[in-house]
């Protein structure tokens, strides 16, 4: 070998290795970036959580927030729940509930006093949005500890509170509750879960008295604590609901401590099941048995306990096709120290745990988590899982030999089609690098930009709003329209079939934790330029089918009218 | 409420010996007050060795039911029959094996255990038990459940070879542990 070719080669190795250096070391591309719009848009509005010490479980459960549009102008407003300050057993404030207007310019107008709708006599809880009387308008539910508000939408930028005329006050501490169509009536009847037995005097004399890790003493419950019923109100088609728990099968035998509810044909035969995430105990699956008649199944359909047959601390729930497989899963948020659990489904109705085959036991093990989504944010054709955390004891803060925090960071996991997430919370921008404590996760598209967006509220604090500034492929969002008298939209499925996948929606009028997502279906579509079909199931059935659609669109599909339903 | 009464009674009946006890008797707990306590253990442990005989009862009751639905199954699915109901019903039975009793046994389950009683205490701290699981074991409560969600979704399509075999399952369960 001679010296100039050897020196040839050691230059040439050393230019190879400073390369592969170069490479090693150019950032990858990114594929998440959310960036936090809350305090540029408007949602400055602090969300109220009881004393700072959390001495009650109702200080730090929190409240929820929907994504809604009340005028019909095409742009998703918000409806975030509130609930009250105290000190020692003082009310110091009873926090209003606040409607922001979306602008459409990325800004929002708080419209919470024109439209009534600030209920600051109640502490709240959870929200559900649905045209439950099939006018036209969406209307919003408000869970609260003690009695719910129905707000109508009049149509004219005014609520008006329905829940004694309607028959749904229902005292109590009330959490969850969906709308759906239990009879297959075309109209809308009503679950509301409740957590425990607890007056308001209860409440303010709270002391801690839970002995936690033989450190510190934190609120006490909800073991020890008395369950509070659930309730089922069977709705007449004329704005009143009838108490029906019992007669549909629907009774909370064993008191759960009812957090998330869910309702969604989850075994595909037509009806709509109800699934409710209880915290520390079994969670119930009522399957729907055709005639709004309930059994409660979970016990042998794999969806009460986690895979070693324990019973977790149930907070809030996902439900989406996340393995691609045309079945709905269902994902389940827990508390710390404890693996929120993904129940994949094997179809008809059935499902095991598959977390750690999906890659979520490590890294939801220490996190207390809250609100959950499973929502297309990359718009590649599969779903990603979002999780928003937060502890319940600022105790914890005071030990940090146990690696806890009080304030967590919010999670997101990317899908790798399959159902296997990688979390990627590192690498998905600023807004996922705040530690705040979470509960509630509302997913939309606020900025009708093709990409959805993650609105969360904090135990007090202003909510966060992480605009989505990510890269992605294209993308589908189906706006339904029934018309008035024809029972609404709730329970609507979109199926999308787009570059060899089969994409599954459905509208719910609550998901997540005491909140609603985006009612618009929305599909991630990846290179493929177009959709070969579009199908929608109406709630009764019926259906709507669009070939060849173009993407990167807002596609409006009517329900044909079937004329006046008779009485 | 009825405890109340219960200890009010004790306290009249230990009134004189609280009484003898001032005057100069010796500085000892009262008989009186001991007799009541030996009796109240006999209760408080004879309730315990109660509760898990009835639980027991409980779980023969559910196996019998299981067993009957089990053979109903059987014989009707040889007739050519829709079996579909019957096989539900046998998931249903084999489910409330795993979690000790029906949704009415654990909600009594649950006021027990608000009210701090655990029948396992040393065996809930070694993972062998639920919290207030008197019977079943976690690992039981696992083999009962699994083979009950494999029984449900036999119903959907019957085959007689895989009903036989989760059956097997829960009967040898159940045998070993109630053996």
């Amino acid at each position: 070998m001679s010296i100039e070719s050897a020196t040839g080669k050691a230059v040439a190795a050393l230019l190879g290795l400073l390369g592969a250096a170069w490479l090693a070391a150019a950032p990858p591309e990114q594929t998440f970036r959310f960036v936090d719009a809350a305090a540029e848009s408007g949602l400055t509005g602090l969300t109220l959580a009881g004393r700072p010490e959390k001495d009650h479980l109702l200080d730090s459960a929190g409240t929820g927030a929907a994504w809604l549009d009340f005028d019909r102008d095409g742009l998703l407003d918000i409806y975030i729940v509130n609930g009250w300050k105290l000190s020692g057993n003082q009310i110091v404030e009873k926090g209003p509930n606040r409607l922001y207007r979306n602008r459409g310019d990325g800004t929002f107008q708080d419209v919470t006093k024109r439209a009534g709708v600030a209920d600051t006599e109640h502490w709240g809880s959870g929200v559900a949005v649905a045209d439950y009387d099939d006018d036209g308008w969406d209307d919003i539910l408000v869970t609260n500890f003690g009695p719910n508000v129905l707000y109508r939408n009049r149509g004219d930028g005014t609520f008006e509170n329905r829940a004694a005329a309607a028959g749904i006050e229902a005292p109590g501490w009330n959490t969850g509750a969906s709308f759906f169509d239990a009879d297959g009536d075309s109209d809308l009847d009503l679950y509301i879960a409740s957590y425990i037995e607890a007056t308001l005097q209860d409440v303010l004399d709270a002391k801690r008295s839970l002995d936690w890790k033989g450190l510190d003493k934190v609120a006490f419950g909800p073991f020890g604590l008395e369950g509070a019923l659930d309730r089922f109100f069977l709705s007449d088609g004329r704005g009143h609901f009838q108490e029906a728990t019992e007669s549909a099968g629907l009774r909370d035998r064993v008191r759960g401590f009812g957090f998330a509810v869910r309702a969604a044909d989850f075994d595909e035969d037509g009806d709509f099941d109800l699934y409710i995430a209880n915290d520390s105990d079994a969670n119930y699956f009522y399957r729907n048995q055709g005639d709004g008649k309930f059994e409660e199944i979970a016990l042998w359909n794999g969806s009460a306990f986690d895979a070693n047959g324990a019973a977790q601390a149930g907070m809030g729930v996902a439900v989406g096709d996340a393995t691609g497989d045309g079945l709905i899963d269902l994902f389940v948020t827990n508390f710390s120290e404890d693996v929120s659990t993904f129940y994949r489904a094997l179809g008809d109705g059935f499902f095991e745990d598959a977390t750690t085959w999906a890659g979520l036991s490590k890294p939801t093990w220490p996190s207390l988590s809250w609100g959950t989504a499973f929502a297309d944010l990359d718009k590649d054709g599969d779903l990603e899982l979002v999780i928003a955390n937060g502890h319940i004891y600022p105790q914890v803060d005071r030990h940090p030999e146990y690696s806890m925090t009080y304030p967590q960071l919010n999670q997101l996991f990317e899908n790798d089609s399959e159902g296997r997430f990688q979390e990627r919370t590192g690498e998905a921008g600023p807004g996922f690098q705040v530690r705040l404590s979470s509960r509630g996760l509302a997913v939309a598209d606020y900025d009708n930009d093709g990409d959805l967006d993650l609105l969360f509220t904090n135990l007090d604090a202003p909510p966060t709003l992480l605009r989505n500034d990510s890269p992605g492929g294209n993308w589908l969002t189906v706006v339904c329209e029934v018309p008035p008298g024809q029972g609404g939209l709730t329970g609507t499925r979109v199926r999308v079939e787009a570059g060899g996948k089969v994409l599954l929606r459905d509208i719910a009028s609550s998901d997540s934790f005491l909140s609603r997502h985006d009612p618009r279906p929305h599909f991630g579509l990846g290179s493929a330029g177009r959709a070969e079909k579009v199908e929608v199931t109406w709630p009764d059935g019926s259906r709507t089918a669009m070939l060849d659609v173009a993407a990167n669109q807002f596609l409006t599909v009517r329900k044909a009218s079937d004329g006046p339903r008779p009485d | 409420m009825r405890s109340a009464w219960f200890f009010a009674l004790i306290l009249l009946a230990v009134i004189p010996g609280q009484t003898m006890s001032q005057m100069g008797a010796p500085a000892a707990t009262p008989a009186e007050l001991v007799a009541t306590y030996e009796n109240l253990a006999d209760v408080i442990l004879g309730a315990k060795a109660s509760e898990k005989q009835l639980v027991l009862s409980i779980l023969a009751t559910t196996y019998g039911h299981a067993e009957a639905a089990y053979a109903r199954t059987t014989a009707e699915m040889q007739a050519g029959m829709d079996v579909k109901p019957h096989i539900e019903r046998l998931a249903t039975f084999v489910s409330h094996l795993g979690n000790e009793g029906d949704a009415s046994v654990a909600a009594v389950r649950k006021r027990l255990l608000e009210g701090g009683h655990h029948h396992n205490a040393e065996g809930e701290r070694q993972g062998i038990y639920d919290p207030g699981f008197v019977v079943v074991t976690r690992s039981a409560k696992a083999v009962f459940l699994g083979a009950a969600r494999n029984l449900g979704r036999l119903a959907g399509s019957p085959n007689a070879q895989q009903l036989r075999e989760e059956w097997e399952k829960v009967k040898k369960e159940y045998q070993s542990l109630t053996q």
